[in-house]
């Protein structure tokens, strides 16, 4: 097509939606299309990670923060997957030097492919707040990962303004608290998921005499918080799961079918969320060459694959022996 | 001197008469030809009768300034090639029948009233109502000669007499009744067209201008989001030849350039002559005769949605850019370096995707030792205890926590460049994670031994 014929295309389109929108109203539900994690968190976040949405990742140590940005590149590279653009990295200043510059090779091992990578660097946390902002407005990234280092200026109406910017623009913004260790549970802020990230022990491949060798990228993930979004539907074209397998107890009422809309869907959702354990820590392993996220606690009943019966993984799932098995 | 007179009569009144004989077939060849000929005007072209031609022009009069110069630059052309026209005009097919055959003022104004068309017809005969002769003649013995006599007359006995054809005929002369033609070609949907002020000769200049209709046409086309499936090149010469070259692609066109490639295929095969132009060929039109409704691939709604994204996106860097400074906004980019600082450069991402060397996906080779997320710009000194002469570290302090060893990867030695002639010492990396799961990338400076007695660890980056 020529260029010219793009342009009318793409411009008879819009005349098309706008007068189905004219004839029908405006489109009221938020329809999002989410990113799917691992099983057990992708129940109380609603499928996954909202598109257009802020989401925060806290270290839970000060020598977490190395983990914490691993997690986030790992979001970033599954939203890059979606979407043919490319990612913005803003990091304040402070926070590459307390723990250094992204590095080419290492993105790539990690799975990004670098021409889609821009990099900016912001000298303060209220122009990294700006520049996050202004990349959320325009909707061209696909992702923007923000690392953010001084929490002064972060409040909730900093915290709402970048979630309504990421709604204009509809791209998914991950932002890393990196100085807010063992704060995650206190911090108050609009974003719609909250996860503090502890650095965990890979996968380790055995060797022959000596150390075994450390594998893959691995850590703890826990899901603070997750505000779903108001009750209606929600697109979700990836995810397999269905709730009911990881996190609840067999005394809960199901509640699975979709109810269309209304009150009742709102509060099965949060009673839903409530019998997701906050406590509990989900170790992630990262595969580079799927963009996967793998569930690794499985581990220690032996069996690699998730896919396992339903009674073992009810079995599993319960509260108690998830509090009992110590946190590696 | 009328038509219909016969040849000694003639000869009689005229004594200068010169005879030619009647050839109908050649006749009615000139006629179509005209007529395709005057599809240059409008499409709209039909046969009128034996001896006429009509044409539509509504809304073909705003190119030529007015009506009249339409019909005045028709008349000229035709006069040029040697033919003498009655030209009339008025807003229906059968007014403007009449007007040309049989009136001196040939124009009829629109909206007609009725005071006009007093003036104007009723005192034309009733042949121009285009009643067969028998008709007509009938009527003449009953006395009406003149459309006036039976316009003014009551209907009803007209028609018991002489039937439905005065009286239909005479509504659709006041255009009471809609009536049209019937073209001899069906109008295009979409045509593109060009007049020459002055004619144009060379087979270069028609393909320039034949570039040039496509792209107009293809426009057209991509409006409706249609594509070409037939399509018509017509050259109006100015000696009154046209000449016609038809296409046809399988699939529905919608780029110039393939239009044109047709063509000039279709030119250069041997069963097409050549263009002759002749004298100059005065106006050029592509028709798309039949098109077909072509449904974006989704592939291109992509694209074209992915070139709207890449443009706002270089807007957003430059916005960024002129805030934080060009330095602040970078690209990274792998060069292919042992010594890790220099692996990697950082050009400004103003600068454009044309720095990237090498656009395809970096390829992660899974040999190749792992390399850091985060690297350090100045590697920090840590406390190691290891084995002499290079073992691994056991156990280390940095930034005052002590950190267990559980996992090493290594070592790989990194020397310096040899042809520097720097000196600097080697430096032995080792991948260790701890025992709490933290990855560290660690090195020795100094072989032990060879270059120095103390040999000093460093951490130069952070795995995830």
């Amino acid at each position: 097509m020529s260029p010219v014929g793009r342009a009318e295309g793409m411009a008879r389109l819009r005349r098309v939606i706008a007068r189905i929108e004219a004839e029908s109203g405006p489109a009221s539900e938020r329809v999002v299309r989410r990113l799917p994690l691992v099983h057990a968190f992708d129940s109380a976040l609603g499928g996954g990670l909202a598109d257009d949405a802020l989401h925060e990742i806290a270290p839970a140590k000060p020598q977490d923060g190395a983990a914490a940005m691993g997690f986030a590149l790992a979001l970033a590279a599954g939203f890059l997957n979606r979407r043919p653009a490319s990612a913005l990295f803003i990091g304040e200043g402070f926070a590459a030097e307390e723990w250094g510059a992204l590095y080419g090779p290492g993105l790539v091992a990690h799975g990004l492919s670098l021409s889609r990578l821009v990099f900016v660097r912001a000298p303060d946390a209220a122009l990294a707040f700006w520049a996050i902002e202004e990349a959320l407005k325009c909707g061209a990234p696909a992702v923007v990962v923000g690392e953010i280092w001084s929490l002064k200026g972060y409040s909730l109406a900093a915290s709402r303004r970048l979630l309504l910017a990421a709604r204009k623009g509809k791209v998914p913004a991950l932002l890393i608290l990196a100085s807010a260790y063992g704060q995650a549970e206190r911090l108050s802020s609009a974003a719609e998921t909250r996860f503090e990230i502890a650095a965990a022990p890979s996968a380790r491949i055995p060797a022959a005499a000596g150390f075994d060798i450390p594998g893959p990228f691995a850590c703890g993930a826990r899901l603070i918080k997750s505000r779903l979004a108001r009750a209606g539907p929600f697109v979700d074209a990836d995810s397999p799961s269905k709730d009911g397998r990881s996190s609840k107890r067999p005394t809960d009422s199901p509640s699975e079918d979709g109810r269309p809309s209304g009150r009742p869907a709102v509060r099965d959702q949060r009673s839903r969320l409530q019998t997701h354990d906050v406590d509990r820590v989900i170790r992630l392993q990262w595969r580079s060459q799927d963009m996967t996220f793998k569930d690794m606690t499985f581990r220690d009943i032996g069996v690699d694959d998730q896919a396992i019966s339903l009674p073992l993984a009810a079995a599993s799932g319960d509260r108690s022996r998830a509090a009992a098995r110590p946190r590696r | 001197m009328n038509i219909g007179l016969s040849l000694p009569d003639a000869r009689a009144r005229f004594p200068a008469l010169v005879v030619a004989e009647a050839e109908p077939l050649e006749e009615a060849q000139l006629l179509t030809r005209l007529c395709d000929w005057c599809s240059r005007y409008t499409p709209l072209a039909a046969l009128d009768g034996r001896d006429g031609l009509m044409l539509d022009i509504s809304g073909v009069a705003h190119l030529f300034e007015s009506e009249a110069a339409l019909i005045e630059d028709c008349r000229a052309r035709l006069a040029s090639q040697g033919i003498t026209v009655f030209i009339g005009a008025a807003g229906n097919p059968r007014a403007a029948s009449a007007l040309a055959r049989f009136s001196q003022v040939k124009t009829a104004p629109e909206p007609l009233s009725d005071k006009v068309f007093v003036k104007l017809f009723h005192d034309l005969p009733l042949a121009a109502l285009g009643l067969d002769e028998k008709t007509v003649a009938d009527m003449a013995r009953a006395g009406l000669r003149r459309i006036g006599d039976i316009a003014l007359r009551p209907r009803s006995p007209i028609t018991a007499r002489f039937g439905f054809a005065p009286m239909a005929r005479l509504d659709a002369l006041k255009g009471l009744e809609r009536s049209s033609i019937a073209p001899r070609f069906r109008p295009p949907d979409f045509c593109a067209e060009r007049r020459f002020a002055s004619p144009i000769q060379t087979v270069e200049a028609i393909e320039f201008q034949l570039r040039k209709l496509a792209d107009n046409l293809v426009v057209l086309l991509e409006r409706q989001a249609k594509g070409a499936r037939r399509l018509e090149l017509s050259l109006y010469r100015v000696d009154g030849e046209v000449r016609r070259i038809r296409i046809g692609a399988s699939r529905p066109l919608n780029e110039a350039r393939a239009i044109v490639r047709l063509i000039a295929g279709r030119l250069a095969s041997p069963h097409e002559d050549a263009i002759d132009a002749g004298y100059g060929v005065d106006l050029m039109r592509l028709a798309c005769l039949v098109a077909e409704p072509l449904a974006p691939s989704e592939a291109e709604l992509e694209r074209a949605h992915e070139a709207e994204r890449a443009l706002a996106l270089a807007e957003l860097l430059d916005c960024l850019s002129a805030r934080l400074g060009a330095r602040a906004v970078t690209r990274r980019e792998l060069i292919d370096a042992h010594v890790p600082e220099q692996a990697e450069a950082a050009p400004s991402a103003m600068l454009g995707r044309a720095r990237l060397r090498g656009e395809e996906p970096d390829k992660v080779v899974e040999a190749a030792p792992a390399r850091p997320l985060r690297l350090f710009a100045r590697p920090e000194p840590i406390e190691a205890l290891a084995e002499v002469p290079d073992g691994p570290p056991l156990r280390f302090r940095w930034r005052r926590i002590l950190h267990d060893v559980t996992a090493i990867e290594g070592p790989e030695r990194i020397a310096a460049p040899w042809w520097r002639h720097t000196g600097a010492p080697t430096r032995d990396y080792f991948r260790a994670e701890d025992s709490e799961g933290r990855r560290f990338w660690l090195y020795r400076e100094g072989l032990w031994g060879r270059e120095t007695m103390r040999p000093k660890w460093f951490v130069h980056g952070l795995f995830g």
